[in-house]
């Protein structure tokens, strides 16, 4: 029997919030152990949590940006278990009246087309405390840092829509970059500021039924997730095969051995609404206010720019990719630079460098002004590529301008004639058996010969007008 | 010997400040609330060797209006119920103008009328709950039992105000107008007409019933409107707050883990033991109880839940209305046959508070008057029911009817 996969996500999301989520410590996990803590995120006694507005603006952004429904009014409840990371017994979360419900997002399936994935619910969450084990020494030791403890999470669950790998990956792609066009949240999975677990079940090919799912968790990037669930189908497949019950249960990624292992049965402690923490009463004025807040989205943007700037859609895709890059090349192309070429020059040579010398937009020396002066001796002849490649290299390590970096080292391209002739005729003098082939009919040699030009001017020279030279001589 | 009545006496010389609004008043509090450096260990070993690290805000308030906060009260583990509770001891014998004590289900207002005094649980929400050690957060409030009610109106002019550290709290001055309990006296609300609630009414004792017709008869006397009034679901509210009382009681606790603080376990193979065994060692038995039956209600009956929040939303509308048709709800405040003291089941527990838990239940404010209804040689304590969010009104309307009582008393009535 051929059996179809049915794959759903949960994803949690770490927001940028400046401080926690029931008190005023700051939302930075990573400083020392234990330094970002008060008596609400510790749950001492008498501690009254207090759910920060900024946590709530920020949740709704997100799940505007994923098109979910805002909820006119919502809760928190208590997740009730007992673990060292859990300060008070239960984890503050929205489980009976979430922030948002429905929603969806737009991929591009396996075969190219489009597919819409839904969301299910979309809810606010606290993270919990770190927990670091030390199993080395004679008395293994568990340490609980609690910097993450009540830090600011959305939970993202979506509904079964998923069939495959390509379906998932693509799914956590465009939620990555959408929630990053908001600013915020990073969403970096290696980083752990995005977390997925995949359920997944199977079912006969052509069935609407859903199955006992099975749910696996530690995949840090997207690739992993699209691995976990490929092996995970496979698994299944086998097991069916061999008429072996799936039992829903939690499974755990093995990158190593790229296999899941059981993990433990699935657990489901009670939800009770919380006391403590006031209901959420959203009305219709801030929600427009939050919506009004949103950026201009990756799909519409892309649109737009083919449509504005002419580029293919890939062009425009690129471009769009992230929110730091589409204004970036926007900026460029405001000062006027031809927005084919900036979409060219920063694919191929301004990310590549941006990688290797490890920017961020952010922190990026060549700004937006500077690479426009760069595109434009380009666009104007009076650089060629080659030289172009250079000027660029040496606007990431001095502060000049791209035109003072032309003239200090000379790069200014040789579009001459008089000038270009001298180098032509040295060229056909040195190169006699490649001028008898040319002359014999072998085009290609051609090249050749520019090339040996290109060397003898050190690479400033107007390749086009030196070709132009070249065959004009040789006819 | 005053040691045996507290548990922690200050020492430190009497506030400086001498021209404050509580300026030579003296107050005892239960070792529930934060007084940064005192030990709180809120009648629990959970919490044994426990310091509170800030000042509570009530605790702030009444330090700026330089009262003198004598020490810290006996109390029940975590405040649940009065066995073991020496508050009244310490009423009775006159140590302090004002005691303040955590009103979960009525313990404050119990105090005051064992002790034969005035007892006053707030509004929910009028009083910060920030650092009150507390059990049950839907229904407990910062409650004051005093001599008289001047002293009462006195400590809710100085702790009753906004505290952007419990979001609960409604910001006065903006969502509500801003309480003036300095007016209490000064204003004399009148008082016209009282519900008596009918369902409460039938299940009283003959005894009891006799003693509260007599006081009711007697401020029919001097004028007032006396009527019976429904609250059809009266007689659910105390399985309301028994299964929703439980639930969150279930959940408050689940901090005290031995991890952190309080009472550990000697030994134990693995942090799951641990937990088990110092939750074990450290609940006493009638918490624990209550504990197991809250969870019980979270793991495996969610839904009686549900339907006892439900229940509670409508004894919350069945309260409105009837406190739209009269000045204030009346009650008993006690049971004569049950002894708060030695209540130490979870049964005797809420047939000692029958009466007082609705207030909890629906947040209203309610006081409890002295020597009005005297059942043998019980005072069953006279309990207003007032609207949520007008406590000086209801002070204020509380003191006018003991002066008409004692009018009455007066006339041989």
């Amino acid at each position: 029997m051929a059996y179809e996969a049915v794959i759903g996500l949960e994803i949690h999301v770490q927001l940028s919030c400046t401080t926690k989520m029931f008190c005023d410590c700051p939302n930075r996990p990573g400083d020392d152990p234990n330094t970002n803590i008060c008596p609400i995120c510790l749950w001492l006694p008498g501690a009254v949590p207090r759910f920060s507005l900024e946590t709530l603006e920020k949740a709704t952004l997100a799940c505007l940006a994923l098109n979910c429904d805002i909820q006119p009014q919502s809760a928190f409840d208590q997740k009730v278990y007992y673990y060292p990371d859990l300060p008070k017994g239960f984890q503050l979360s929205q489980h009976h009246m979430p922030l948002s419900r429905g929603g969806w997002v737009d991929i591009i399936d396996e075969n190219g087309k489009p597919k819409k994935l839904r969301l299910h619910h979309a809810h606010m969450e606290e993270d919990v405390a770190k927990l670091v084990h030390e199993t080395e020494g004679r008395t293994p030791i568990s340490l609980v840092d609690f910097n993450r403890a009540g830090t600011p999470l959305i939970e993202i669950v979506t509904e079964p829509d998923m069939r495959d790998p390509h379906d998932a990956m693509a799914f956590l792609k465009v939620l990555r970059t959408q929630l990053r066009y908001t600013g915020c949240a990073e969403c970096s999975m290696d980083q752990g500021t995005m977390r997925c677990d995949a359920n997944i079940s199977l079912r006969p090919h052509g069935s609407d039924q859903l199955n006992t799912k099975v749910e696996v968790k530690n995949m840090n990037s997207i690739q992993h997730v699209g691995n976990a669930i490929a092996y995970e189908i496979k698994r299944q497949t086998e097991s069916l095969k061999n008429n072996e019950p799936i039992v829903l249960h939690t499974r755990l990624w093995d990158p190593e051995k790229r296999i899941t292992t059981f993990m433990r049965g699935k657990f489901e402690g009670p939800c009770v609404p919380d006391p403590a923490v006031t209901q959420i009463l959203v009305t219709d004025e801030w929600q427009q206010k939050m919506a009004s807040k949103l950026p201009e989205m990756p799909h519409r943007k892309v649109n737009r720019f083919v449509r504005q700037y002419g580029l293919t859609h890939d062009e425009a895709a690129q471009m769009c990719s992230e929110r730091e890059l589409s204004e970036y090349f926007e900026a460029v192309v405001k000062l006027g630079a031809s927005p084919r070429t900036v979409a060219n020059w920063m694919a191929t040579q301004l990310l590549p460098a941006m990688k290797e010398h490890g920017h961020e937009f952010a922190t990026l020396p060549v700004t937006a002004k500077r690479f426009f002066g760069l595109i434009t001796m380009l666009e104007k002849n009076e650089i060629n590529s080659n030289s172009a490649r250079s000027v660029l290299t040496k606007l990431f390590e001095t502060a000049q301008s791209p035109e003072e970096i032309v003239d200090q080292f000379g790069f200014r391209q040789v579009s001459e004639t008089g000038a270009l002739r001298v180098i032509v005729d040295q060229v056909v003098s040195d190169n006699t058996s490649a001028v008898e082939n040319y002359k014999n009919g072998n085009k290609k040699s051609i090249g050749f010969l520019v090339g040996q030009a290109m060397k003898l001017s050190q690479g400033k020279a107007n390749p086009k007008r030196l070709q132009e030279i070249l065959k004009e001589k040789l006819a | 010997m005053q040691e045996t009545r507290y548990t922690y006496l200050d020492s430190s010389p009497s506030p400086a400040l001498t021209d404050g609004a509580l300026s030579g008043v003296s107050i005892a509090i239960q070792p529930n609330m934060s007084v940064r450096g005192w030990p709180t260990a809120a009648g629990s070993k959970a919490l044994e060797g426990f310091t509170a690290i800030y000042d509570a805000t009530v605790i702030e308030h009444l330090k700026h209006a330089g009262a003198h906060i004598k020490g810290s009260i006996r109390m029940s583990e975590l405040g649940f119920g009065l066995a073991g509770d020496t508050g009244a001891k310490v009423l009775h014998k006159g140590d302090v103008d004002c005691l303040l004590v955590t009103d979960t289900m009525g313990e404050a207002r119990m105090t005051a009328c064992v002790a034969g005094d005035f007892g006053f649980k707030p509004s929910y929400g009028m009083v910060s709950r920030f650092g009150l050690i507390g059990l049950i957060p839907s229904m407990e409030c910062c409650g004051i039992a005093a001599k008289n009610i001047k002293d009462i109106a006195g400590a809710m002019s100085v702790i009753a105000k906004s505290d952007s550290r419990d979001l609960s709290m409604p910001e006065f001055g903006a969502d509500l107008d801003i309480p003036r309990f300095d007016r209490v006296f000064e204003t004399r609300e009148r008082i016209r007409s009282c519900g008596v609630i009918k369902e409460c009414v039938d299940m009283l004792e003959i005894d009891e019933s006799k003693a509260f017709g007599a006081a009711m008869a007697r401020l029919a006397g001097r004028g007032l409107q006396i009527e019976e009034v429904h609250l059809k679901d009266f007689e659910l509210a105390r399985e309301v707050h028994n299964v929703i009382g439980a639930v969150e009681a279930s959940s408050s606790a689940g901090k005290y883990d031995g991890v952190r603080y309080g009472h550990r376990a000697a030994a134990a193979k693995n942090w799951n033991d641990m937990y088990m065994n110092s939750r074990a060692e450290s609940f006493g038995v009638l918490v624990k109880t209550y504990l197991f039956q809250g969870a019980y209600f979270q793991y495996e009956n969610y839904n009686a839940f549900v339907d006892a929040a439900r229940i509670r939303a409508r004894l919350l509308a069945q309260t409105e209305a009837a406190l739209e048709r009269f000045d204030v709800l009346v009650l008993p405040t006690r049971r004569a046959a049950f002894d708060p003291s030695s209540a130490h089941t979870i049964n005797t527990v809420y047939d000692v508070f029958s009466w007082t838990l609705i207030a909890n239940i629906t947040g209203h404010p309610a006081i409890t008057l002295p020597h009005m209804v005297a059942c043998g040689d019980t005072d069953l304590g006279l309990q207003l029911i007032g609207p949520r969010f007008q406590d000086e009104r209801l002070l204020s309307m509380a003191a006018r009817l003991a002066d008409l009582d004692r009018e009455a008393h007066h006339d041989g009535l």
